[in-house]
C-alpha cells in the first residue's frame, strides 16, 4: 500500500475530468508544470509571509536604511526577474510543441446549444457523423478542427489537454493525444446560454484496434430493424425533420444524429444516464430538462408513443 | 529629444522609457497578427517576421539605454543616495532621474521578455 | 496687534470661511459640491453596491452549495454571476476608487476643494443613475445574464439575450462616462492643486498612485465606450461588427473588452495599494523606504498593465507567437507588483511596528495578495493556462488578487481613515473578529477553489453533476462565503451603528506624518484654516509647529474677503503658486444635467429614440447653462493677496488655466476611443483577404475620394478659421473673433455634411457587411465631432456677444480651439483611413 498521504493526494487529485490525473500527453506536461510551479510558489509564499511576520514584530534595532533599500533590489527586483525569465522561457518553449502537428485522424467537432456534432475523418476514408460522445484511439496524436455556426463555446476535455474555443466565423485547431485508455468527461468551457453549464460529452480512449472496429460499427447504418412502432412514432412526429437516423427515413441534419444513440454512455450532451426512463423524460420534457434548448418538449405525445420511440432509441446500437 | 541632451527631468521624460516599451510591444504584435492573418493558415514560416522583431527589439534597447544614460545624469551619478526628499531643485531632479533610472531597467527587460516568443516560435501554429 | 484684536479678527476669518464653504441645510444639502459631501455619498453608494453585489455571490454559492440543485433557475443564475461581476467591477471597485480619492485627495493637498466640484457631482449623479438602473434590474428579472464580459453573439442576438443587454451596454457606457469625469478631476487637481512647495518628489506616494490611474483610466475606459457604440449600434441597427456571418467578427469585441478589461484590474488594484503605502509608513513610524521603488512600480505597472489584455483570450486560437507577447508582458508586470510589495516590507523592517487594526488588514492582504499574484504568474504562463482557464481555477485566482489587492487593504484603509471622515475610530476589538471573520472566510471558500477548477468545473455554471468530485469542495466554498459575509456584516453595523456610542477621535490619533491629518477632528467644513506651504514628504513629523501655524490663520488663503470659495493652483513640477482658482459653489444644476444625461441612456434602452433626443437636446442645453453660469467666470478684480505678501491672479487662461487641462486630458480619453474605432477598421482589413470587400458589380465598395476629398479641406478651413479667431482676439479684435467663428461653424457644417455624403453617395449600407458599418462609424464619429465643435464655437460667440469672452478673459476660445485641434486629427485620420487607405490595401 501506499503512503496515505501520497494516497490523499492523489485522491484529491482524481476524477473523469480532473487536469491532475493526466491521460494525454499535453495534460501530462501541463500537470507536470503546474506541480513545479505550486512547489515553487509555496516556497516564495513561505519566505515572503515569513519575511513580513518578521518585519511586523519587534526589533533590538531597526534596520539601516541601505540594508532595507538592498533588500527591495534583490528581493523585489533582481531575484523575482530571474526566476520569471526561466519561467517564461519554459512556458515559451511548450507552447509550440503542445500545437505540434496531429496524425492522419482528424475529428471535427461543432459546438451546437448546447450539445456537440461530431465528424471523424479518418485517413482515407468517408467522414462519420456523430455526436455527445468521442472515442479516441489510445497514442495516436488527433487533430480536432472545432468550429461554430451559433456562439462561442470552449471544448475542453481536462484529463487529456487544455481547451480551446469555438468561434463563428473560425476553425481553431486543437491536438490531443491520450496516453493511457480510459473514460473520461469533457465539457464546454464558455458562457453559451442558459444551458451552458449542461454541455458536456463522454470520451472514452481505447486501442487502436478496438477503435477502428468502432469506427466502422459507427459509419454503419442504425442496426434497428426497421418496422417498429418506435420509429413509426419518431418518424410520423417529425422527429426526423431535426435527427438523422441513418438506415430510416429520418435525415434532419439540425439535431445530434442519433444513429447509434444506444452505444453513447449519455443522454443530453453528458448530462443524463442513458436509460429508457431518461430518454423518456427527455423527449416530454427536455424544457425543464435543458431550458433553452432548441428541441420542443413533446408532453402532448401519448405516455405509449413516447415509451416506444424510447424504446426504439434504446436499440440503436 | 526627450531621451538625450535634456537638462531638466519632467514628467516626459519619466514616462519615454515605458513609453519605448509600448512601441516596441505594439509593433510586435501588430506585426506578427499581420504576418499570421495575411499569410494563411498555421503553418506560414515566420523567419523573417523574427528578423523584424529583431530589428525592432535591437534599436528598442539602444534607445532604452540612451535614456537610461540621461537620467543617471538627472540623478546626478548617483553621488547623492536616495530618498531625495528635499524640497529642492536639486532632489527634484535626482528623484526624477533616479526614478526613470528604475524604469529604463524594467523598460529593458520588458522590452527582452516581449522579444523572447521570437526565439522560440518559428510558425503561426 | 494685541492678541485680543488678533484673535477677532480670527475669529471673522473663520466665520467668513464657514459661511462661504457652509454645508446648505434642509433639503438643499442634495446641492452640495463640495468633495467632502460628494466623496462621502460616492464612498456610502459604492460600498452599498458592495453589499448587494456580495448578496447576489452568497446566492450563487448558494446554488452551488450541492450538486444538481435547483434553488434558483439557470436563468436567474445567470443573471445573478453577471450582475455580481458587473456590480463588483463597475459599481464598486472603479467607484469606490473615485469615492474615497474625491474624500482624501484635497486633505491629502490641503486644499480647499478639487478644481471642478461640479463635475465630481456630476459625476457622482450619473453614477447613481447608471447603478440603481443597472442593480435594479434583477428585480424585474431583467438583468444582463450572459456574464461581465459580454461575449457576442450570444449577447448580440436579441433572440438569445433580452434588454438586460442593453442594460448592461447603456447603464454602464453612462457610469464610464462618470468615471472619466472623475479621472479628470483627479488629474487636475494631482497636478494642479497642490499646496505651495509640494514638489513632485515630496508629493504623498497615493497622489502618485492617482495620478497614474487617472492616467490609465484615460486609457482604458475609451476602447470599451467605443465598443458599446460598436455594440449598441449592431443590437439597434444591425450593424454586424460582430456578426461573422456579414464579415464581422466576435473576437474584436473580446478584445476592445479586455483592452479595458485588463487595465481595469490594475486601476483597482492600484488605489488600494495606495492606501498601504499611507498606512504602512505611520505604524512603523518612519519615511517609506523606496519612494522612488513606488514610483516606478506605479508608472511600470501603469503602462504593463495595457500589454496584458489578449491573457484572457490564450483559448481564442490566436497563433502562439501573439499569445507568447502577452504571456512575457503578464509575466513582467509581475516585477514591479514584487517592488511594491518588498518596499513596505523594507520600511517595516527598518521602522518599529506598532500593532493595529489596519496592520493587521495589511497583513492579510499581503498574505492573499501574494498568493494571488503567484497563481497569476501561474495562469500567465499559455500552456497552464490552456487548462486553467474560464475554470474554478481563474475564479480563485481573481478572487484571492481582488481580495488580497484590493478589498482588504480598502479596509485597512477604511479603519486607517474612518475618524478623518466620521470623526470617530472603527472598534479595535470588532476589527479583529471582522478581520478574522473575512480572512478565514475567504480561504476557506477559495482555497478549494483551485483544486475545483484543476479537477475540471468550469465557471459560469448554474448546476453541477454529483460523483465528478466537486461535491465536498463546492460545500466548502459555500461555508467560507457565508463566514466571510458575516464579517463584512460586522464591519457595516459597526461602521454605521457602533460608533454611534464612542466619543470623538484626537486630532492626528494614528501619529501620522502626512497632511490629511493636519486638521482638527471633526473638521470644519472649508477644510484646512489656511494653505501652508510644504518642504518635506512628511510635514506634520518634520514641523511640529505647522497644525499651529495652519490653525491661526498664518499660512496661505487664512481668509474668504469676498466670500467666493478659493483655491490653490500650482506649478506642475515644482507647485509654485500660479493662481487664485475660484472654484463654483453649490448648485443643483450638476444633478439635473446628470438626470437629463441618464434620461437619454434609459430612454434608448426602451428604444424610444424620439422623446431620448428631445431629451438630449435638454441635456445639451442644462450642460450649456451649468457652464455659462459656473466656468470662466470674470472676477471683480485682476489679482488678490493671499497673505505673505504673495499676489496671484484670479484668472488665467491657456495652458495656465485648469479648464485647459481638463479639455486636455478629455480629449486624450476621445482620441483613444477614436484609436479603437480605428483599430477595428484596420481589424477588419487583417481579417478579409479581399478589402474594401466587393459590392454586387464586382468592384470594391468605398465612399469614393471626392465626398472625403472636400470634407477634408472644409475641416482644415473650419480648423484654420478657429486659429485666426483666436488670434484676432489675442489682438482685440472682437469682430474678427465673431467673423472667425461663423466661418468655422460654416465649415464644419459642411465637413460634416460632406463626411456623411460619402457613403450615402457610394452607396454604402451599413447593415450589409462590417465594412460598410465600420466607415460609417468612423465617419460619423467625426461628423459628431465637427457637430460639438459646431456647439462650442457658437457658444464662444455667444459668450462674446455677452462680453464674457474678451481679450484679457480668454479661456473659452483658446479651450475650444484646443478641442478643435483634436478634432482636425480625428477628420484627417478618419478622412485618410476611409479614403485613401483602400488605395493601398
Amino acid at each position: 500500500m501506499r503512503a496515505v498521504p501520497l494516497a490523499g493526494l492523489l485522491a484529491g487529485c482524481g476524477g473523469v475530468q480532473s487536469a491532475l490525473d493526466p491521460a494525454g500527453f499535453e495534460a501530462e506536461q501541463v500537470a507536470r508544470l503546474f506541480w513545479a510551479m505550486l512547489v515553487a510558489s509555496g516556497v516564495i509564499w513561505v519566505l515572503v509571509l515569513g519575511l513580513a511576520h518578521y518585519a511586523s514584530g519587534r526589533r533590538e534595532k531597526p534596520w539601516s536604511q541601505r540594508d532595507a533599500g538592498r533588500l527591495i533590489v534583490w528581493g523585489g527586483a533582481v531575484v523575482p526577474t530571474l526566476l520569471l525569465a526561466v519561467l517564461l522561457f519554459f512556458g515559451l518553449r511548450l507552447m509550440p510543441e503542445l500545437r505540434a502537428p496531429g496524425g492522419p485522424l482528424r475529428v471535427h467537432v461543432e459546438g451546437e446549444q448546447f450539445w456537440w456534432r461530431v465528424r471523424y475523418h479518418p485517413p482515407g476514408g468517408a467522414p462519420v457523423e456523430s455526436a455527445n460522445a468521442l472515442v479516441l484511439p489510445v497514442g495516436q496524436r488527433v487533430e480536432f478542427s472545432l468550429s461554430t455556426r451559433d456562439v462561442i463555446h470552449s471544448f475542453w476535455v481536462p484529463a487529456l489537454g487544455g481547451k480551446m474555443d469555438m468561434i463563428p466565423g473560425r476553425t481553431n485547431r486543437l491536438v490531443l493525444e491520450p496516453t493511457r485508455t480510459g473514460e473520461f468527461r469533457g465539457a464546454c468551457a464558455e458562457l453559451c446560454g442558459a444551458s451552458h453549464a449542461l454541455m458536456a460529452f463522454t470520451v472514452r480512449v481505447v486501442e487502436p484496434a478496438e477503435f477502428e472496429a468502432w469506427l466502422a460499427r459507427e459509419a454503419a447504418p442504425a442496426a434497428a430493424g426497421t418496422g417498429h412502432a418506435g420509429e413509426a412514432a419518431f418518424l410520423a412526429h417529425g422527429c426526423g425533420a431535426c435527427h438523422s437516423v441513418r438506415g430510416t427515413a429520418a435525415r434532419g441534419a439540425i439535431g445530434p444524429d442519433l444513429t447509434h444513440l444506444a452505444s453513447r454512455p449519455t443522454l443530453g450532451a453528458g448530462i443524463l444516464e442513458n436509460s429508457a426512463a431518461n430518454r423518456a423524460a427527455f423527449i416530454a420534457r427536455v424544457d425543464e430538462i435543458k431550458p433553452a434548448a432548441r428541441m420542443p418538449a413533446y408532453g402532448t405525445l401519448l405516455d405509449t408513443e413516447i415509451a416506444a420511440i424510447a424504446a426504439w432509441l434504446g436499440m440503436l446500437r | 529629444m526627450l531621451i538625450h541632451n535634456r537638462r531638466h527631468a519632467n514628467l516626459w521624460t519619466l514616462l519615454a522609457p515605458p513609453a519605448i516599451w509600448a512601441v516596441h510591444f505594439l509593433l510586435c504584435y501588430v506585426a506578427a497578427a499581420i504576418a499570421c492573418a495575411k499569410g494563411g493558415g498555421p503553418w506560414v514560416d515566420l523567419t523573417s517576421l523574427r528578423w523584424v522583431i529583431l530589428g525592432i527589439t535591437l534599436p528598442a534597447l539602444g534607445l532604452i539605454l540612451v535614456a537610461g544614460r540621461q537620467a543617471r545624469r538627472h540623478w546626478g551619478f548617483g553621488t547623492d543616495d536616495p530618498p531625495h526628499d528635499q524640497a529642492t531643485d536639486e532632489d527634484r531632479q535626482h528623484f526624477l532621474g533616479y526614478a526613470t533610472l528604475l524604469l529604463c531597467a524594467l523598460s529593458f527587460v520588458s522590452v527582452i521578455f516581449v522579444a523572447m516568443p521570437a526565439i522560440t516560435i518559428a510558425d503561426c501554429r | 496687534m494685541p492678541p485680543e484684536a488678533d484673535a477677532a479678527r480670527r475669529r471673522a476669518q473663520e466665520e467668513r470661511l464657514e459661511r462661504t464653504w457652509e454645508t446648505p441645510p434642509g433639503w438643499r444639502y442634495w446641492s452640495a459640491v463640495n468633495n467632502t459631501e460628494v466623496g462621502l455619498w460616492y464612498t456610502a453608494t459604492s460600498f452599498l453596491f458592495f453589499l448587494l453585489a456580495g448578496a447576489l455571490a452568497l446566492l450563487v454559492r448558494a446554488q452551488l452549495a450541492v450538486p444538481d440543485n435547483d434553488l434558483i433557475s439557470a436563468s436567474l443564475y445567470n443573471q445573478a454571476f453577471t450582475l455580481h461581476g458587473t456590480a463588483m467591477m463597475f459599481l464598486f471597485a472603479v467607484p469606490i476608487f473615485e469615492a474615497v480619492a474625491i474624500l482624501l485627495l484635497p486633505t491629502m493637498l490641503a486644499a480647499r476643494d478639487l478644481p471642478f466640484p461640479r463635475l465630481s457631482a456630476y459625476g457622482y449623479w450619473c453614477f447613481l443613475i447608471g447603478g440603481v438602473f443597472v442593480m435594479g434590474s434583477i428585480l424585474f428579472n431583467s438583468a444582463p445574464d450572459a456574464g461581465w464580459f459580454m461575449y457576442p453573439p450570444l449577447t448580440t442576438d436579441p433572440k438569445l439575450t433580452g434588454i438586460g443587454a442593453d442594460i448592461w451596454l447603456l447603464g454602464l457606457s453612462f457610469i464610464e462616462v462618470a468615471s472619466i469625469a472623475a479621472a479628470v478631476e483627479l488629474i487636475v487637481g494631482v497636478l494642479k492643486c497642490r499646496p505651495p512647495g509640494m514638489r513632485i518628489n515630496t508629493m504623498p506616494l497615493y497622489c502618485w498612485y492617482v495620478l497614474i490611474v487617472g492616467g490609465m483610466i484615460l486609457f482604458a475606459f475609451p476602447p470599451l465606450i467605443a465598443g458599446d457604440i460598436l455594440f449598441e449600434l449592431e443590437r439597434l441597427a444591425g450593424w454586424p461588427f460582430f456578426d461573422a456571418s456579414r464579415g464581422g467578427d466576435p473576437v474584436l469585441w473580446q478584445h476592445l473588452f479586455w483592452i479595458f478589461g485588463h487595465p481595469e484590474v490594475y486601476i483597482v488594484f492600484l488605489p488600494s495599494i495606495a492606501l498601504l503605502a499611507m498606512i504602512v509608513p505611520t505604524f512603523a513610524k518612519r519615511p517609506i523606504i523606496g519612494y522612488s521603488w513606488i514610483v516606478l512600480a506605479a508608472v511600470g505597472t501603469g503602462f504593463l498593465s495595457f500589454g496584458l489584455w489578449v491573457h484572457h483570450m490564450f483559448t481564442t486560437g490566436l497563433p502562439a507567437i501573439s499569445l507568447g507577447f502577452f504571456s512575457a508582458a503578464s509575466e513582467a508586470v509581475a516585477i514591479p507588483t514584487g517592488v511594491q510589495i518588498f518596499v513596505f516590507v523594507a520600511t517595516m523592517l527598518a521602522g518599529r511596528m506598532t500593532r493595529s487594526t489596519p496592520m493587521l488588514f495589511a497583513a492579510g492582504a499581503l498574505a492573499i495578495f501574494v498568493f494571488g499574484g503567484l497563481t497569476g504568474v501561474m495562469v500567465a504562463i499559455a500552456p497552464f493556462d490552456w487548462q486553467a482557464h474560464d475554470s474554478y481555477f481563474v475564479v480563485a485566482h481573481l478572487h484571492y488578487v481582488l481580495i488580497g489587492g484590493m478589498v482588504l487593504p480598502l479596509f485597512a484603509g477604511a479603519y486607517y481613515y474612518y475618524p478623518l471622515v466620521m470623526a470617530r475610530k472603527l472598534s479595535d476589538r470588532i476589527g479583529r473578529w471582522v478581520f478574522w471573520l473575512m480572512f478565514l472566510g475567504f480561504n476557506i471558500a477559495f482555497l478549494p477553489m483551485h483544486f475545483t477548477g484543476l479537477r475540471g468545473m468550469p465557471r459560469r455554471v448554474f448546476t453541477y453533476p454529483g460523483g465528478i468530485g466537486w461535491d465536498w469542495l463546492n460545500l466548502v466554498s459555500t461555508l467560507g462565503a457565508v463566514v466571510f459575509a458575516a464579517g463584512v456584516l460586522l464591519f457595516t453595523w459597526d461602521a454605521v451603528w457602533g460608533i454611534r456610542r464612542r466619543a470623538d477621535s484626537p486630532r492626528n490619533p494614528w501619529g501620522a506624518g502626512t497632511l490629511e491629518w493636519l486638521n482638527p477632528i471633526p473638521g470644519p467644513d472649508y477644510g484646512v484654516r489656511s494653505v501652508p506651504a510644504i518642504a518635506s514628504r512628511y510635514p506634520l513629523w518634520d514641523d511640529p509647529e505647522l497644525p499651529r501655524r495652519v490653525d491661526e490663520g498664518r499660512e496661505f488663503l487664512p481668509d474668504a474677503e469676498e466670500g467666493k470659495r478659493e483655491t490653490l493652483v500650482t506649478s506642475v513640477l515644482d507647485a509654485r503658486p500660479i493662481q487664485c482658482l475660484r472654484v463654483p459653489g453649490n448648485s443643483f444644476m450638476p444633478m439635473a444635467a446628470a438626470v437629463l444625461t441618464g434620461a437619454v441612456f434609459i430612454l434608448t434602452t426602451f428604444h424610444l429614440y424620439w422623446t431620448g433626443l428631445a431629451v438630449g437636446v435638454a441635456a445639451i442645453l442644462s450642460i450649456l447653462v451649468w457652464l455659462w453660469r459656473g466656468t470662466a467666470m470674470v472676477p471683480e478684480k485682476r489679482e488678490k493677496d493671499i497673505g505673505h505678501g504673495v499676489r496671484l491672479p484670479l484668472y488665467a487662461s491657456g495652458i495656465q488655466s485648469v479648464g485647459w487641462w481638463a479639455m486636455f486630458i478629455t480629449m486624450t480619453g476621445d482620441m483613444t476611443a477614436f484609436a479603437s474605432l480605428v483599430f477595428s477598421y484596420f481589424y477588419f482589413w487583417t481579417i478579409h483577404p479581399v478589402f474594401p470587400p466587393l459590392d454586387a458589380a464586382g468592384m470594391k465598395m468605398g465612399p469614393g475620394l471626392l465626398w472625403p476629398g472636400v470634407a477634408l479641406l472644409a475641416a482644415l478651413g473650419a480648423w484654420g478659421a478657429m486659429l485666426w479667431a483666436r488670434a484676432r482676439n489675442g489682438a482685440g479684435r472682437a469682430g474678427g473673433l465673431r467673423l472667425g467663428l461663423l466661418a468655422a461653424t460654416l465649415l464644419a457644417l459642411a465637413s460634416g455634411g460632406a463626411m456623411l455624403m460619402g457613403p450615402w453617395a457610394g452607396g454604402l449600407d451599413p447593415t450589409t457587411h462590417a465594412y460598410p458599418a465600420a466607415v460609417w462609424v468612423l465617419l460619423g464619429w467625426a461628423a459628431l465631432h465637427l457637430a460639438v465643435g459646431v456647439i462650442m464655437t457658437l457658444y464662444a460667440l455667444a459668450r462674446s456677444l455677452a462680453g464674457k469672452l474678451t481679450r484679457d478673459h480668454d479661456i473659452d476660445i483658446h479651450n475650444v480651439v484646443l478641442y478643435w485641434h483634436f478634432a482636425a486629427i480625428t477628420a484627417v485620420v478618419t478622412l485618410a483611413t476611409v479614403a485613401l487607405f483602400p488605395l493601398l490595401a
